[in-house]
């Protein structure tokens, strides 16, 4: 008898053995199709990976994986429909899955018919009383299919369901924005934005439709207290959209400065930098850089030396480099030092600076550096010292000589020294345009103008250009032009309309005297002499008939007959 | 000596004939700005010379005398044009013959009027944008120019999205506290006061009344957005109050439905008039609903017909365009529901499987009168305070032809059909 027991125990722990192997070699096996069908669904053998897929799905038929991959490669097969009774089978399995019910939703809506859709969702939310998933997820079908309507009475069912409409922020502002109700839709998007930060992204992406006339409203939801990181992220957001990025940071430099608000501001910062805000994007980064970040102030230097804020730039350089160990100063902060302190005229602190850091930059960073004092003597009206800054470093500064050459007007030594390829700024392509047209070799006007140009001086740009036209006859249109933008820029319309006039008058051929004439006819237009500007435009129409200019020429041309609407 | 001056002249006129005798105004994708040829062809008419509207050719072409003066012109506006001489002439005509295809003479610029209120932008407008920027003249007028029977003078009559029911768009629902809607509000009120009305209800119907004796003495009448509706509604209701209580002082009739006279309209008969004051409806004309939520219709894409244009002229003018299928756009009234359409309609456009259309024309009287639904081709979810449309970035806008090619149809000299 006990013998009998022994073996009978015996045996029992045999077969429980063997099954907890074959589970395992099912658990095994069905890995082991996942795995082949996700790497069939790779090489697009579709076929193969949905019976992959579906091996996979026979020991668990709820498994997420394999039925997000059937998912697709019946998608690739035109075959979704084939979706359903695997979604059944999953679903008798595990019937509360949200997963699994959304992909059962969109099979539907992309193969069945809208009474279909209506019946998932109802057995959803009868599988699962309380969640508001299925109202979510119905809500946002409804809201792609556009039924506006339908999605707002689910969505007040789910309300109704919950006993609050709070966790509905996301699918409400979609929807309220949908109906262009835009100061709901904000009011929506504030809550949803508190609840789940990263929605702050689908907010300002909804909102940002919303007409000038609304758009108070939606600044008010968004900026309501209390003063919530979200919420002022979204409208800074807009604010950018909008075009005005000072209203952006205005909506966040008021947040404590905490570590949220920190990020916060950097990020703005950065989207500030893409649209070229230097002035709120150096704002925003010197706030995040409160809390010790150097690396941040050198970077709101530099922003702020874009944004041609010199005397900015020193400061915040200057705070920079005394944070900063001098290698990494030496790379980030004071080259922006040195330039600022070259924009503003104080040659000799920008030469300083820069033997301060010398030995701790590479040759790169000194040659720049040295570039900079260079150009900081000129500024200062000084080319002795300029040229013996570039000669005492010994080093090769490129086209630096060229340019000191340019201003004494020693066009042929400029000519071998300036790379026109390295051109960059507007004064850089002017004065490669005018050494590649001019044979003259020197020519003092000219070589005065482009050092009071360096030297910020339009005014005596602008007058020695003009005569440097007369010096350089092969060049004239060119430096007659460049003398009327100068005079146009300082507000001179008067000075610079007689510039173009002999321009398109006496150089007709000349590749300046269309550009010319369309800046005339807007100098024109800005007088209120807008009979004179459309004969202007349609002589350069007509005249001009292959110019790139011609777009431009027509828009003007209808603006000026006011068949257009004023740009906003 | 003789012999030698015939000869001469034999040599001279064979080089006049060499010379290009016409220019072609393409409008299919050659074309380079479709808005503006518009305006070359209008102009030339206006200035007396006589052109050709090459039904289905190239997108429906124009063909206009070649002269200095127009080639200058078709510079200036950056119209693209081909020089077509005699032989090339011979092959377009021979082409014309064998297609689908019809070339109507062009003979009269039509004088043209918009009806728009005076405290209106004329950028609200896609109509006035459109002859704006194709450089076609036009004259406003309103209320009292109608009623003093300035209509008379015109060819051709634009209606944008006036409210001829008089609930001025019953954006009193959502902007009653809006200045402009206040100002809006006292103008007409005023204009009806003036006249005698009591209210603006009762001044719009005598307005949407001269109207239509303007079309049934045979003028053109091109309307589109909530005037399409409005003025069918205000003319079936001549005798019942369709009006809410906040414009009239007394609530709709509540037999409304029942007592409309459609043998008043142009192009609806018997649609139901939305019976609350507070949604943003005028009746169930509207296929798209676009400001009432939950009735709201997504927007898709509507088709052209192709008409015969050797049998079928009229439409085929109407429909000229050099694509078939236009995304749709909404408005006030953004379509017009088949169950509410006339059976004389003429169907322009359609949405395939849809309920609505969204272009039709018909003649009554002497007159026709086309609908266009919708507020811009190129502002499909157009809303108030949006900023206005700059079409020098649309000037191949084929949805902005539908409405040009109404202000060039009645320039066009009609031609006995062929039975």
């Amino acid at each position: 008898m006990r013998a009998r027991r022994n073996a009978l125990a015996t045996l029992l722990a045999l077969a429980s053995a063997l099954a907890a192997a074959a589970g395992a070699a099912r658990a095994q096996d069905t890995a082991q199709a996942y795995v082949r069908a996700q790497h069939l669904e790779e090489l697009e053998q579709w076929r193969a990976a949905a019976d992959a897929y579906r091996e996979a799905l026979a020991s668990d038929p709820a498994s997420l994986g394999p039925l997000l991959g059937l998912e697709r490669v019946y998608d690739q097969l035109g075959v979704r429909d084939s979706m359903l009774p695997v979604l059944d089978r999953a679903l008798a399995a595990d019937p509360r899955n949200a997963a699994i019910r959304g992909i059962q939703l969109r099979t539907i809506s992309a193969v069945g018919t809208r009474a279909q859709e209506r019946a998932a969702f109802d057995d959803w939310r009868q599988a699962a009383p309380g969640d508001p998933a299925p109202y979510r997820a119905y809500a946002r079908l409804l809201l792609a299919q556009g039924d506006v309507g339908a999605a707002d009475t689910v969505l007040r069912q789910g309300a109704a369901s919950a006993g609050s409409s709070s966790g509905f922020a996301y699918e409400t502002a979609m929807l309220r924005a949908s109906m262009g109700l835009w100061p709901l839709a904000a009011q929506s998007w504030r809550q949803a934005v508190i609840d789940r930060p990263y929605f702050a992204q689908a907010a300002a992406f909804s909102l940002m439709p919303a007409p000038t006339a609304q758009r108070a409203a939606v600044r008010d939801a968004l900026a309501a207290p209390p003063m919530r990181a979200g919420p002022r992220s979204v409208l800074a957001q807009l604010e950018l959209s909008w075009g005005d990025a000072r209203a952006g940071w205005s909506a966040l430099r008021d947040l404590p400065p905490d570590s949220e608000s920190v990020a916060v501001w950097t990020e703005f910062a950065q989207r500030a930098e893409g649209i070229e805000a230097w002035s709120t994007a150096r704002d925003a980064l010197a706030a995040a850089a409160r809390g010790g970040a150097a690396d941040l102030l050198a970077r709101a230097a530099r922003d702020a030396l874009r944004g041609g804020d010199a005397r900015g730039a020193d400061s915040l350089a200057t705070v920079a480099c005394a944070r900063l160990d001098s290698t990494t100063a030496a790379e980030i902060a004071a080259p922006v030092r040195v330039e600022a302190l070259s924009a503003l005229g104080r040659a000799a602190d920008a030469e300083r600076v820069a033997a301060a850091y010398a030995p701790y930059a590479d040759a790169d960073q000194r040659n720049a550096m040295t570039r900079l004092v260079a150009w900081a003597w000129v500024r200062a009206g000084d080319l002795t010292r300029a040229r013996a800054a570039l000669e005492a470093s010994g080093a090769d500064v490129g086209d630096a000589a060229g340019w000191l050459a340019l201003y004494d007007g020693d066009l042929a030594a400029a000519r071998k020294r300036i790379t026109p390829e390295r051109a960059r700024t507007p004064d850089e392509l002017s004065a490669a345009a005018f050494l590649g047209r001019t044979t003259r070799d020197t020519s003092r006007a000219a070589g005065h103008a482009f050092l009071f140009l360096a030297r910020g001086d339009s005014t005596g740009a602008a007058r020695e250009f003009a005569r440097a036209a007369d010096e350089c006859p092969d060049a004239a249109p060119l430096l007659l032009a460049l003398a009327a933008r100068l005079d146009a820029v300082r507000g001179d319309d008067a000075s610079a309309m007689a510039l173009w006039k002999r321009v398109v008058e006496q150089y007709a051929s000349a590749p300046e005297a269309a550009v010319s004439e369309l800046e005339w006819a807007r100098a024109l237009r800005r007088a209120h002499r807008d009979a004179e500007a459309i004969t202007r435009l349609e002589h350069l129409i007509l005249t001009y008939p292959d110019s790139a200019l011609l777009p431009q020429a027509r828009r003007e041309l209808d603006a000026a007959r006011n068949a257009l609407p004023a740009a906003s | 000596m003789r012999r030698a001056a015939l000869l001469a002249a034999a040599l001279g006129a064979a080089a006049a004939v060499a010379h290009a005798q016409r220019l072609l105004v393409p409008m299919d994708d050659a074309q380079t700005d479709h808005l503006k040829a518009y305006g070359l062809t209008y102009n030339a008419l206006k200035d007396g010379a006589k052109g050709e509207w090459l039904l289905n050719y190239r997108g429906g072409s124009f063909l206009l005398p070649d002269t200095p003066e127009l080639r200058r012109r078709a510079a200036l506006l950056g119209v693209a044009v081909v020089a077509t001489d005699d032989a090339a002439l011979a092959a377009i005509r021979g082409e014309i013959a064998s297609s689908n295809m019809e070339s109507v003479p062009l003979e009269r610029a039509p004088r043209v009027a918009i009806y728009i209120a005076p405290y209106s932008s004329p950028w609200d407008d896609a109509v006035t944008m459109a002859l704006r920027y194709a450089g076609i003249p036009y004259d406003t007028v309103w209320d009292d120019a109608v009623l003093r029977g300035d209509l008379s003078k015109y060819d051709w009559l634009h209606l944008f999205h006036e409210d001829f029911t008089g609930q001025l768009g019953k954006f009193y629902i959502a902007y009653r506290g809006a200045p402009w809607f206040a100002e809006q509000e006292r103008a007409n009120l005023a204009e009806a006061r003036a006249h005698g009305f009591p209210d603006i209800p009762a001044l719009k119907k005598a307005v949407a009344e001269r109207i239509r004796e303007y079309v049934e003495r045979g003028g053109f009448l091109f309307a589109m957005c909530g005037a399409t509706e409005t003025l069918d509604l205000a003319l079936a209701a001549h005798d019942v109050d369709i009006a809410a209580s906040y414009a009239d002082g007394t609530p709709i009739d509540p037999d409304a439905d029942a007592r409309l006279d459609w043998s008043r309209t142009l192009a609806f008969r018997d649609a139901h008039i939305e019976p609350s004051e507070m949604v943003s409806s005028m009746s169930d004309i509207d296929g798209h609903q676009a400001n009432v939520p939950g009735r709201r219709q997504p927007l898709g894409s509507f088709t052209l017909f192709a008409f015969s244009a050797k049998f079928d002229p009229v439409a085929s003018m109407l429909v000229q365009d050099h694509r078939t299928v236009i995304p749709d756009f909404y408005g006030v009234t953004t379509s017009f529901s088949r169950k509410t359409l006339k059976p004389s309609d003429v169907i322009l456009a359609e949405e395939p499987g849809a309920p609505w259309v969204k272009y039709i024309h018909g003649d009554y009287g002497k007159g026709s009168w086309t609908f266009l639904g919708g507020h811009d081709p190129e502002d499909p979810q157009h809303a108030i305070g949006n900023p206005p449309t700059d079409l020098s970035l649309h000037p191949n806008s084929p949805g902005y032809r539908l409405i040009l090619n109404n202000v060039l149809f009645p320039a066009a000299k009609r031609k006995p059909l062929k039975t």
